[in-house]
């Protein structure tokens, strides 16, 4: 079926690599100039004068005939990544500044300096694994670059990682390449999402993972550099570039080692986070996850706060940002800092009691929803949820809730069910509780177990 | 002899020239591994022929749910309806915002309906 593209000018470069990475180069697109179109879009009268710019060249897209390359594009060649580079200077200094800016001129590096991955280092790296060099853990969206545990070790390297960290770098690669979780929208979308990692088990201990004071911030190597790791992984893995097919707005505020930290378990009121899905308190794991920016809650060292105020704000927070209702993918990473938890323990809630009350409190009235829409074009909300029940996005085991609360008097739930309200405990004391969110259309949420590890005690 | 005497100097000026000059400056190459996966290349395809003219086709304008797409198509359903009358216009806009699973159920009802899409706005 013939056909043109609208997109602006500002994402011709995402659009056309797309395309190719779909293997159709030859999509004709049209590009409407994003200096007017954003400007002008919210009213037809002032669109027609873009559209009248460009009307000729959609029909002429339409009518002209195929060139042969369009008809018949040349088969897209492999790019070969496998083979070592050599970089000389006059000196090491000479020679360490030239493979940084090779590797920056290239796309493969954060703009921060990196460790040169040496062939000698990336073996040290892949000693900290009985994880084979070849095995391939998945392929990494956007361009489905082969993920191995070796290119993997050259990007812990470059992110000057310890080799005791490995295991716990492709932990987390194994949860982003999981086929469930959605890599891509992380990867490329305008949302300017940031990926979560949170460490559990004897590991996070072992290899002095911060999940105190400053647990986001910088200063501890475990926290900087696996996230780095990560950071790197994904764009050498996924090639992506901002602005080319990164088409994040803003950047993520946490870009360069993402938000990495630890759950504090020896002060939480509960069982590890992990252990309350299913690990053994003996596992070591890493959970990945997409969110927006997270939203303080409460807490401090000069405002009052009181636990039952952190929950109401963790309730008005979550319900602010779940606008489309994709109940079926949307998760929430609720990060109390340990005097909350302490109280929230001491108030009797367990970690399941809270999901509970997470759940049905930021439940919403059927009547509230009803004429809403989700914002994303004509979707309403309600045939949203609707349409997530029919398809079996919304499990069978849940679907019978949802049917019941699309009607009147019904109170619609924001998450499937009540765990997908993950809590964790960490912060300083005193300190801030976070409400990470994700609002996405997919699944981003995956906890895998740390295994293979070679240098720690935890994690073999 | 005094070719020989001449051959002597000549080494001798030759060595010591090796001994005066400055030492070459000792280059350093760092052998580095690529970072990058490898992207196993997708089969290529061209796209389809086009028509001769849009006189009397139907075209199907697919509103992709971002914010203003649909005034922007409306605009060029407009301007085709007064250039193509002859053309049917179907306005289909993506049947919802959630847009992985939705769209290979999809896609063939655009075929359905149409000779020729236009799409939009990709952002």
């Amino acid at each position: 079926m013939p056909g043109v593209y609208f997109t602006t000018t500002e994402f011709v470069d995402d659009a056309k690599s797309a395309a190719k990475d779909r293997g159709m180069p030859g999509i004709r697109m049209v590009a409407l100039p994003a200096d007017k179109y954003y400007r002008a879009r919210a009213t037809r009268e002032e669109l027609e004068p873009i559209a009248a710019a460009v009307y000729d060249q959609m029909v002429d897209d339409l009518v002209r005939p195929l060139t042969a390359e369009e008809a018949k594009p040349s088969q897209i060649q492999k790019q070969h990544e496998n083979t070592n580079i050599k970089v000389t200077g006059t000196d090491y200094q000479d020679a360490y500044q030239k493979v940084n800016d090779l590797f920056l001129d290239s796309h493969w590096a954060d703009g921060l300096p990196i460790v040169p991955p040496t062939p000698t280092l990336v073996k040290a790296m892949l000693t900290a694994t009985t994880r084979s060099p070849d095995e391939v853990l998945g392929q990494a969206a956007p361009k489905n670059g082969t993920a191995t545990v070796e290119k993997i070790a050259v990007n812990s390297v470059m992110a000057g990682a310890k080799p005791e960290y490995f295991p716990v770098i492709l932990a987390a690669m194994d949860g982003f390449l999981d086929r469930h979780y959605d890599l891509t929208h992380v990867q490329a979308s305008t949302g300017s999402f940031t990926p979560v990692v949170i460490v559990n088990g004897p590991i996070a201990r072992e290899l002095n993972f911060n999940s105190g004071i400053g647990m986001l911030g910088h200063g501890w190597r475990a926290n900087s550099t696996v996230g780095r790791a990560l950071r790197l992984s994904l764009l050498n893995l996924g090639q992506t570039w901002p602005a080319v097919n990164d088409m994040s707005l803003t950047g993520r505020l946490e870009s360069y080692t993402f938000f990495t930290f630890a759950e504090d378990e020896a002060k939480s009121p509960w069982e590890p986070y992990d252990v309350s899905l299913g690990y053994k308190p003996e596992d070591s794991t890493v959970t990945v996850a997409t969110s927006r920016n997270p939203a303080i809650l409460g807490g401090g060292a000069v405002a009052p706060w009181t636990a039952q105020g952190i929950l109401d704000a963790a309730v008005t927070q979550a319900k602010a940002v779940s606008g489309f209702m994709w109940v079926h993918s949307q998760t929430y990473i609720l990060v109390l800092h340990p005097d909350c938890a302490y109280e929230l323990g001491r108030l009797g809630y367990t970690r399941k009691s809270l999901e509970q009350w997470l759940y049905d409190h930021t439940s919403i009235p059927y009547e509230k929803l009803v004429e809403g829409s989700t914002g994303f074009g004509h979707a309403k909300v309600i045939d949203e949820i609707q349409q997530s029940i029919d398809d079996g996005r919304i499990r069978p085991d849940r679907a019978q809730i949802f049917r019941e609360a699309l009607k009147p008097g019904g109170k619609v739930p924001i998450v499937q069910s009540p765990d997908d309200f993950h809590i964790v405990v960490a912060g300083g004391s005193p300190g801030y509780s976070l409400l990470f969110s994700y609002p996405g259309p997919n699944w981003a949420n995956e906890t895998k177990k740390v295994r293979g590890a070679t240098l720690t005690k935890a994690g073999q | 002899m005094k070719r020989s005497t001449n051959r002597f100097l000549a080494g001798a000026l030759f060595l010591g020239g090796l001994c005066l000059a400055r030492p070459a400056s000792a280059q350093v190459t760092i052998e580095v591994m690529n970072p990058r996966g490898e992207i196993p290349p997708p089969k290529t395809m061209g796209i389809s022929p086009r028509v001769p003219s849009l006189d009397g086709k139907r075209i199907v304008l697919v509103d992709n749910g971002k914010f203003g797409a649909d005034n922007f198509l409306a605009v060029i359903a407009q301007m085709l309806k007064q250039k193509y009358p002859s053309a049917t216009i179907v306005m289909d806009p993506k049947p919802s915002a959630q847009t992985i699973t939705d769209l290979p159920k999809w896609y063939p009802t655009v075929k359905q309906q149409g000779d020729l899409f236009i799409f939009g706005v990709g952002d």
